[in-house]
């Protein structure tokens, strides 16, 4: 059940942060809902106004801007996973998108409203971080650009001021002999651990590698040491390294034990899910 | 259903047209009213079911614009102007679709509580891939879930059904 | 899930024991706690805990009760609570130990937090960062106001 709450549809980005400055906690941004709606349903939060960010034009966009893809944060994860642009030029993404939760919550869910929502379970937060992606953050006095590594606080938190949108995410293109891949893996609903690595070759090397881990702990988090065990590395030598860099990456994670495994379990997943994933790059950088 | 005299005086009323399987109503709506209880209470269209309720199971699926949604975790203002489509609109002159004729033929369900979201799932995927494989149907389905006969009826019931459809399809 | 603080007090051990049963003083230093209530002294007390995680507030209506206690040295407690606004319950067994000598104070403080019902289902990293910070800020908190009361 659904208590009452009151709708608000401004029609652009500054309109819609005076309402949520008017308002402050007792109102919040809505989307796609698939989240949001779920707390409120359970009665764990309520809101006494919605305000619905859907009537804000051509923020549901994808577009090219120079070496940049810009993903407008209205973009439901259907859209996404379907893409021709996407599909193009950063194929990693749309695949990732195409597994996100099941059929119906991706028609509805947006690639925003997942970020902004920061339930540890999610997918794409840890794609963007080692695709270096960019938030754009905008109110009605301005704009800001932050990396996505500065915006998840904990599960459920980001730096997010109460006025605040996300409106755009701005993910460079990978450069030549490079590839990126997500993997994850869970046998509830939502997974219980993600795995995602971008590697650039310089001839037989590792010019540069980044991994991220999801879901296995409170927020989606670059595992810098393990990049480190293999960075400009021979392929080779990578590959031979990957299962200490696995072993790193999740210790790392900051796994908890909960309903989606142990500890134990979780960081031994993503050695296996960095090793599949590390292999997978190799073979589409060549 | 919260009937009109339980409203608050203040409350926030939306007037809204929906379409529902090609029939048109104007209605007032809450903002937090879901689109399962308004279809289900005010339309009496009660053929989609709440289960789980948080948009895992499927069994509450409709189409808006011809897409599967939860409806039990959608606000019914959403689908305001746009097309709803529930397992009652499917059958055409006491003609069951083929779908419909394809689960019966091929024990497509049990207890069929499962059903309607089943079938209007498979009715988006056929709409967008009238020749799916088993693999792309698995993957399509994946969020509905039935709890009696298992999926290998219903992948066959699917399959059935779009070697009915396709002579239809795409030919004027 | 179980929580372990271990805290170096500038302080006699008597002191910080007398510390520990004044139940005002000693809920300030929770952060979020409030409403401290005496029931019977030594035994049973009340308080109340607000915390905000994102956008879940939650408030539990705390009742403790000391189980055992040997003076000067440990001290072991049982706090539970329900939230009926969103259907949970919380349920801590705490644990204190204090050794030392002179003026130097180790108090070693155990907990073991489970929390029961809908909040549950937001997943224990949530709740386990939150309660990482509580234990944190109390140790804190419980080492300041100690010092400088020297």
């Amino acid at each position: 059940m659904l208590r009452r709450f009151r709708l608000e549809e401004p029609e652009t980005v500054p309109e819609a942060s005076e309402l949520l400055a008017r308002y402050g906690d007792s109102a919040r941004v809505y989307a796609g809902g698939t989240e949001l709606l779920l707390v409120m349903k359970e009665g764990l939060a309520h809101y006494e106004r919605l305000v619905n960010i859907k009537k804000i034009p051509n923020l549901d966009t994808v577009k090219q801007d120079n070496g940049v893809i810009s993903i407008g944060a209205l973009a439901t994860h259907r859209s996404l996973s379907t893409d021709a642009l996407l599909e193009e030029r950063l194929p990693v993404f749309a695949a990732m998108e195409k597994h996100v939760a099941n059929i119906r919550v991706r028609e509805v869910g947006t690639i925003g409203g997942n970020l902004c929502f920061a339930e540890p379970h999610a997918d794409p937060g840890t794609l963007l971080l080692v695709l270096g992606a960019k938030l754009i953050l905008a109110k009605a006095s301005g704009r800001r650009e932050i990396p996505i590594e500065g915006f998840f606080v904990g599960p459920y938190e980001t730096v997010l001021e109460d006025d605040e949108l996300l409106t755009e995410i701005r993910v460079p293109l990978l450069p030549a002999h490079s590839a990126a891949a997500y993997l994850k893996f869970g046998y509830l609903e939502r997974p219980s651990v993600g795995v995602a690595v971008s590697l650039s070759l310089d001839g037989a090397s590792v010019r540069d590698v980044r991994v991220a881990v999801g879901c296995a702990g409170p927020t989606p988090r670059r595992i810098e040491a393990a990049e480190e065990a293999l960075r400009g590395k021979s392929v080779e030598d990578a590959s031979e390294s990957i299962g200490k860099a696995g072993a790193i990456a999740g210790r790392e994670s900051d796994a908890i034990t909960d309903l989606h495994g142990s500890k134990d379990y979780k960081e031994h997943i993503v050695g296996v899910l960095l090793k599949r994933a590390f292999t997978q790059v190799v073979e589409q950088c060549r | 259903m919260a009937s009109l005299k339980m409203r608050p005086r203040d409350a926030q009323t939306l007037p809204v047209t929906l379409e529902v399987n090609g029939k048109t109503y104007e209605l007032d709506i809450e903002p937090h009213e879901l689109l399962i209880d308004v279809v289900r209470e005010r339309l009496g269209l009660t053929g989609v079911k709440r289960s789980c309720d948080v948009q895992v199971c499927g069994a509450c699926t409709l189409l808006l614009d011809g897409r599967p949604v939860s409806s039990c975790t959608l606000p019914a203002f959403e689908a305001r102007g746009k097309r709803v489509e529930t397992i009652e609109g499917l059958a055409t002159k006491g003609q069951l679709h083929p779908l419909q004729e394809s689960f019966i033929e091929h024990g497509g369900f049990q207890c069929g509580f499962c059903t309607p979201g089943m079938i209007l799932t498979a009715k988006a995927l056929l709409e967008e891939n009238p020749a799916p494989s088993e693999a792309e149907i698995k993957e399509f389905m994946h969020g509905n879930i039935c709890r009696c006969t298992g999926y290998k009826k219903i992948i066959e019931s699917i399959r059935a059904a779009a070697e009915k459809m396709r002579p239809a399809r795409g030919r004027p | 899930m179980r929580f372990e603080r271990e805290i170096d007090i500038h302080s006699p051990k008597e002191k910080v024991w007398r510390f520990l049963w004044d139940i005002d003083r000693f809920i300030a230093c929770v952060p979020g706690c409030k409403e401290a209530g005496t029931l019977e002294a030594g035994k049973s007390y009340t308080a109340t805990m607000v915390e905000k995680v994102g956008p879940f507030r939650v408030e539990f209506p705390m009742r403790i009760d000391v189980l055992e206690s040997r003076e000067h040295s440990y001290i072991k407690a049982q706090a539970s609570g329900s939230d009926s606004k969103i259907g949970s319950r919380m349920k801590v067994e705490l644990e204190v130990n204090l050794t030392g000598e002179g003026d130097q104070t180790k108090l070693l403080l155990g907990a073991s937090v489970d929390i029961l019902g809908k909040l549950a289902t937001l997943g224990h990293s949530m709740i386990k960062r939150k309660a990482d910070q509580v234990m944190d800020e109390f140790a804190g908190n419980l080492k300041q106001k100690l010092e400088a009361d020297a």
